[in-house]
């Protein structure tokens, strides 16, 4: 039976590393998708350079570990003069790392749907951004959401790296609890089931998405 | 309508269509027959831009395909293009898939667009399936909804390329058949196929193609009756007699 008063004791400094973990996991995944959109089309893209922008960046950041990419973003800013705090720089560093992953995925998604479908919507008359927007990508949505919803999981769960350069994460306080209070084991429980709260509702949520897209076609 | 001259096309080093010189005039239903390989499809592609030409001139309905001036997307509108496996949009029903181009392309009304999407549906026969979704149809009907989803634009012209060759031999028939019935209202077809029987009845004219080349242009009762060329002739003997 764990130790509860490690729990109740400390509630106040889980919670406020629930909620930066929840601050740092929901803007990484809103900017994460974003830039990794962006790069998934500049992959696809019929322009060169803008292919292999998009195949640097994705080949770099996904083939290092995230905690050196956060490194970088911590330890590099300031020698360019610019210093932000561990809270931000983990966010950016987490954005930069998963977006490459989402747009391998996107990429892969788009890629999937047969080529006739574009053929059949440009043979209509539809421009190439409409024959993207109304036939290819609402397929390509299906094949995507597993690997996607995967990658934001891994997000909510990577967020813990913050907890190295004091991004005052769930992760970062579960440490000072643990040290304040020596119960390690039982801190380490507690903060696993904060981090369960957050990521079991997620996983459901997009189990329910994929059901009901996978209805038809 | 359409107009070939000197047309060229190399993908790398295969040079797939050669010399070509073709007129179609409107109305006109020509059937473009030949060995798998021989650039039949690519021929049928390049009229509305799926495949580039390399040199020459293409016109169709006055304007010049690939010149970069040319609005590829409003020429495309005149062109309906049915393909060999279907290609319906799987995520939407029946209706939609008919409705998209005449909405998003022409800008017509929901109301407007399923008038005119029922009215083909209703030709084609399938009226009945307009709220069910392509998996839900058998090859045959996707393809008679292809048909009308290329006709709800009011094309020109329609492009068919090799419009049964997916399909269960039983039905082949309610396909062609649909497709002697847009003849006979006068619709300009480019079709290429394997269906001989089809050729002779229905077309205007035959071409005959080998080896990227026009090899023989001729009317139906002729060609099939009395190829001028060799190569012509062995293909008929292979297709017709087996």
């Amino acid at each position: 039976m764990p130790d509860f008063s490690v729990l109740t004791d400390y509630f106040d400094v889980y919670m406020e590393g629930f909620l930066n973990t929840i601050y740092a996991s929901v803007i990484a995944l809103i900017a994460s998708f974003l830039l990794g959109t962006v790069i998934a089309v500049f992959r696809i893209s019929s322009v060169r350079p803008l292919r292999w922008v998009g195949t640097v960046y994705v080949e770099f950041i996904r083939n290092i570990p995230l905690l050196l990419v956060v490194y970088i973003f911590f330890l590099g800013l300031p020698l360019l003069g610019i210093t932000l705090n561990g809270f931000v720089c983990g966010t950016i560093g987490l954005t930069v790392y998963t977006a490459a992953f989402i747009a391998e995925a996107i990429r892969a998604g788009i890629m999937s749907v047969p080529k006739g479908q574009t053929e059949a919507a440009l043979s209509s008359g539809l421009t190439y951004v409409q024959a993207m927007r109304y036939v290819v990508l609402p397929q390509a949505v299906k094949i995507v959401i597993p690997p996607l919803s995967n990658q934001f999981l891994n997000l909510v769960k990577n967020s813990s790296v913050l907890s190295v350069i004091a991004g005052l994460d769930l992760m970062y306080f579960g440490d000072k609890v643990a040290s304040d209070t020596y119960a390690t084991i039982d801190t380490y429980l507690f903060v696993a089931a904060f981090y369960l709260v957050l990521t079991l509702p997620l996983s459901f949520a997009a189990h329910r998405l994929e059901r009901r897209l996978a209805k038809h076609g | 309508m359409i107009s070939f001259r000197q047309v060229e096309k190399h993908y790398g080093d295969f040079h797939v269509l050669k010399d070509i010189h073709l007129q179609i005039g409107q109305g006109e239903v020509v059937v473009i027959v030949g060995p798998s390989g021989s650039g039949k499809s690519t021929m049928l592609r390049c009229i509305n831009r799926l495949e580039t030409i390399t040199s020459g001139e293409l016109i169709v309905s006055g304007q010049a395909v690939n010149d970069k001036k040319t609005n590829i997307n409003r020429l495309r509108r005149n062109i309906g293009m049915v393909f060999q496996h279907f290609n319906l949009y799987p995520h939407m029903k029946v209706i939609d898939n008919i409705t998209l181009a005449p909405r998003k392309v022409l800008g017509q009304t929901k109301q407007e667009a399923e008038q005119t999407a029922m009215y083909f549906l209703e030709k084609v026969g399938i009226e009945d399936k307009a709220n069910q979704y392509p998996s839900q149809l058998s090859g045959g009907q996707q393809q008679r909804v292809a048909i009308a989803r290329g006709l709800a634009m009011k094309p020109q012209v329609m492009l068919f390329d090799e419009p049964t060759s997916a399909l269960d031999p039983e039905m082949v028939g309610e396909v062609l058949d649909v497709m002697k019935a847009l003849a006979g209202e006068g619709m300009t077809m480019v079709v290429v196929t394997h269906e001989m029987g089809f050729a002779r009845e229905v077309a205007d004219r035959v071409v005959f193609m080998d080896q990227g080349r026009i090899v023989e242009e001729a009317r139906p009762g002729e060609f099939f009756s009395n190829p001028r060329e060799e190569r012509a002739r062995l293909f008929l003997n292979r297709v017709l007699n087996h």
